[in-house]
């Protein structure tokens, strides 16, 4: 016996087959983004989304650590 | 003096309108005369702190003065950035000195990164239970 929500799903599967293919591909874009809210995943498809980290920045890393040990080269003159 | 300070992670809206939530963290940064409180982004995967442009203005630093250039990674790769020594009080702990990236860049967030925020502070992140430690160095 089903469930009434896998009624519902079944109810659902002949309106969906219906749909023309770039409907199908917004029903799908849907769902991944519900599914990514609920479980709290700030990822979307297709978004664009900017990274900061400078996540290789050695040579940066290095110049600082110099400058801790010898501040007085932090300004001009 | 408490050895730790406990941070809860903040809910905040990304630009799509997405809302999450993040370990930002807030403190005093303290630059000559000038003090700003502000919230930065705890971020292990950065190898230096970042500054944006404005923030770095707001403490009254002068771009031309500051002598050392740096190259970034990433998304702040093409832009330029110097070094700047800056005083910050995290808690009731005492100020220690930040080595930050001053960008030209304003669309991006305070990085609290590898050199030098993670060799001063230790830092144990709870994101099951939404909040995070924050110790200074060779503190229990």
């Amino acid at each position: 016996m089903l469930s009434a929500q896998s009624k519902e799903m079944e109810q659902l599967k002949p309106v969906l087959q219906q749909l023309e293919r770039h409907e199908k591909l917004l029903v799908i874009q849907f769902l991944a983004t519900e599914l990514a809210r609920q479980e709290e995943v700030l990822l979307v498809p297709n978004a664009s989304y900017p990274v900061w980290s400078p996540l290789e920045a050695y040579g940066a890393s290095d110049a600082l650590l110099n400058l801790l040990a010898n501040p007085q080269t932090e300004t001009n003159g | 003096m408490d050895n730790v300070f406990r941070v809860p992670f903040s809910n905040v809206v990304n630009h799509l309108g997405e809302t999450g939530i993040l370990p930002l963290l807030p403190l005093q940064l303290n630059y000559r005369e000038k003090s700003l409180e502000v919230s930065a982004r705890l971020d292990t995967g950065a190898m230096v702190n970042v500054l944006p442009w404005s923030v770095g203005l707001e403490l009254g630093a002068v771009w031309e003065n500051q002598a050392i250039s740096l190259k970034l990674s990433g998304n702040l790769s093409n832009l330029e950035a110097r070094a700047l020594l800056v005083a910050a009080s995290i808690g009731d702990f005492p100020p220690v000195q930040l080595a930050f990236a001053w960008t030209k860049a304003d669309n991006v967030p305070i990085l609290l990164g590898m050199t030098n925020f993670f060799m001063e502070f230790d830092v144990c992140v709870f994101r099951s239970q939404s909040f995070f430690d924050v110790r200074p160095k060779g503190r229990q």
